[in-house]
């Protein structure tokens, strides 16, 4: 039998090592904390907590990086006083180089300081509006993986043998942890803006016919509206303005997002209301002209509104701003340009009117700059003359609403559409 | 997109490059809007480097045309690529902006 060799130790050394390996307990608890939670203020909170107790300290803040403003702001401040923390965060912002904690941000160098009185850094205003008092600060830098994400605070530390590589190591762990939690907090948030664009995409829709179909004697009108994923402000309607008569409304709101979306169904009811009231495109488009003159932020709408006379097939058309229109007669296409004023909201004018005598197998194609402006993958856009040349080739023979909006997706190879897809034809037969 | 002010004779020049679209627009919108809060005029919006315009951007050039007629200024856009042109004369925008090929052609207009 072997016996390993005595040594003798000192009470003092052992204590040493049991202190040692509290330490290390401590920061194994810190390390498995850092990764448990994605959530921000949960996150930062239980760090601190542990960071406090096992620094055996008063305080300590993190302070992060607001890049837009390029500060450094009090996120969370763990002391006694808990009025402090709301303090903090609404009161005080540092600069880079401001403060101990602008040093270190600065130079993203930790800084010890057993005496802060006797450091020219020390920025005592904190001290001031919370009323504690400072004594020592530590101080360290966190950097994540895309540059600087904050600094992190111990101050009246009674310890002060804890392992500088290992504090380092500590403190990029947690500011990798922040990090993460910063992107899923952004990415719940695009989550959750997706989620309403998709509902008020939904309530947009509900503001256009109920049928896509409208027919009436010799004529058909025929509408293809696809929304796109940022919600743009296509609009495009049917009315009855008077007996004999029906109308064809296609329109585009300025901009894209809620506020297009918004500001289109208060278009539409003001142009229903309006269309039922008025025969004449021109006055209904000075009317609405005349409501939208107070648009908020300079929005606007292009339209071009017609209105054909049932028994005769005349049209009466007036546009604002819209792109032509395509006139599809014995197998030739003309681009149309209707005689059109600027787009409606932005002048006090008087729209004028033209009119146009259907004939038996006239196709119309009226369409919004969402269909041209699609962009394919090496960012190219369709453009109105493509439009017009597919047309064309293909004729308007039945399905060809469908056939320009497959044209328009072979064209755009699946890049995401940047605005809405509006087209509206219209048949005499 | 980016924003450069630049003063010509005795007109302030805004030189516009870039992509001008809804995500851009906010940024230009609040440069017009201070320009026609300290009442500039004429402003000159030199739109050389100006690869598209979406109708987000083209509403901000409203609001900030809106702003300037309230207080008789006067808005002139100059250097317009033909790309960008073409989407103000599809538009009948044209007739809604004063449009100029240079700075001073801008100014005796």
């Amino acid at each position: 039998m072997t016996e390993g060799a005595r040594i003798t130790v000192s009470e003092d050394y052992l204590r040493g090592l049991e202190k040692k390996i509290e330490a290390l307990t401590d920061v194994v608890k810190l390390f498995s904390t850092i990764s448990a939670t994605l959530d921000l203020e949960v996150l930062i909170k239980l760090v601190m907590e542990q960071a406090k107790r096992m620094m055996e300290a008063e305080g300590c803040s993190i302070l992060l990086y607001n890049r837009k403003t390029k500060k450094l702001e009090f996120e969370v401040t763990l002391c006694d006083d808990d009025a402090a923390s709301g303090i903090l965060k609404e009161k005080v912002s540092l600069d880079l180089g401001q403060g101990i904690a602008g040093w270190v941000a600065a130079n993203q160098e930790p800084l010890v300081i057993d005496d802060v009185t006797k450091d020219s850094r020390f920025y005592s205003g904190a001290d001031r509006l919370t009323g504690f008092t400072t004594r020592n600060l530590s101080a360290f830098p966190l950097v994540g993986r895309r540059g600087l994400i904050g600094v992190a605070e111990i101050i009246n530390t009674r310890k002060k043998d804890l392992d500088p590589e290992l504090l380092k190591i500590l403190c990029r762990q947690f500011a990798i942890a922040i990090e993460n939690a910063l992107y899923h907090r952004e990415s719940l948030e695009r989550e959750r803006l997706r989620q309403e664009l998709r509902i008020a995409s939904e309530v947009q829709k509900s503001f256009l016919p109920q049928e896509p179909v409208f027919s009436k004697g010799r004529l058909t009108v025929s509408a293809v509206n696809i929304p796109a994923s940022k919600v743009g402000g296509d609009i495009y309607d049917f009315t009855e303005p008077a007996e004999g008569k029906a109308g064809v409304l296609i329109g585009d709101v300025s901009g894209k997002g809620i506020s297009a979306a918004l500001y289109m169904a208060k278009i539409i009811s003001d142009f229903r209301y309006t269309a039922h009231l008025e025969e004449s495109p021109e006055v209904v488009l000075n009317r609405l002209n005349s409501r939208l003159s107070a648009a908020p932020m300079g929005m606007f709408l292009t339209a071009i509104y017609m209105v054909v006379d049932l028994g005769t097939g005349e049209a009466a058309l007036s546009g604002a701003g819209h792109p032509p229109m395509l006139l599809v007669r014995d197998g030739e296409v003309r681009v149309m340009d209707v005689l059109s004023g600027p787009p409606l909201g932005i002048l006090p004018l008087q729209y004028p009117c033209r009119t146009l005598s259907l004939r038996e197998g006239d196709t119309l194609l009226l369409l919004t700059d969402g269909v041209f402006e699609a962009k394919n993958p090496e960012g190219e856009r369709i453009g109105f003359n493509r439009i017009v040349e597919f047309v064309r080739q293909r004729g308007s023979g039945e399905g060809l609403l469908e056939g320009i909006v497959e044209y328009v997706n072979g064209f755009s190879r699946g890049v995401e559409k940047g605005d809405d897809i509006t087209l509206v034809e219209v048949r005499w037969a | 997109m980016t924003i450069e002010m630049d003063k010509y004779r005795d007109a302030t020049v805004m030189r516009l490059s870039g992509e001008i679209d809804m995500y851009s627009s906010p940024g230009l919108r609040k440069e017009l809007l201070s320009l026609v809060a300290e009442r500039v005029s004429p402003l000159i919006v030199d739109f050389r480097g100006v690869s598209y315009i979406d109708s987000s951007g083209i509403a901000t050039f409203v609001e900030g045309l809106k702003g300037m007629r309230s207080f008789g200024g006067r808005l002139k856009f100059v250097a317009v690529p033909e790309g960008i042109m073409e989407i103000f004369t599809f538009s009948k925008l044209d007739r809604v902006f004063e449009i100029y090929g240079s700075a001073d052609e801008a100014l005796s207009g």
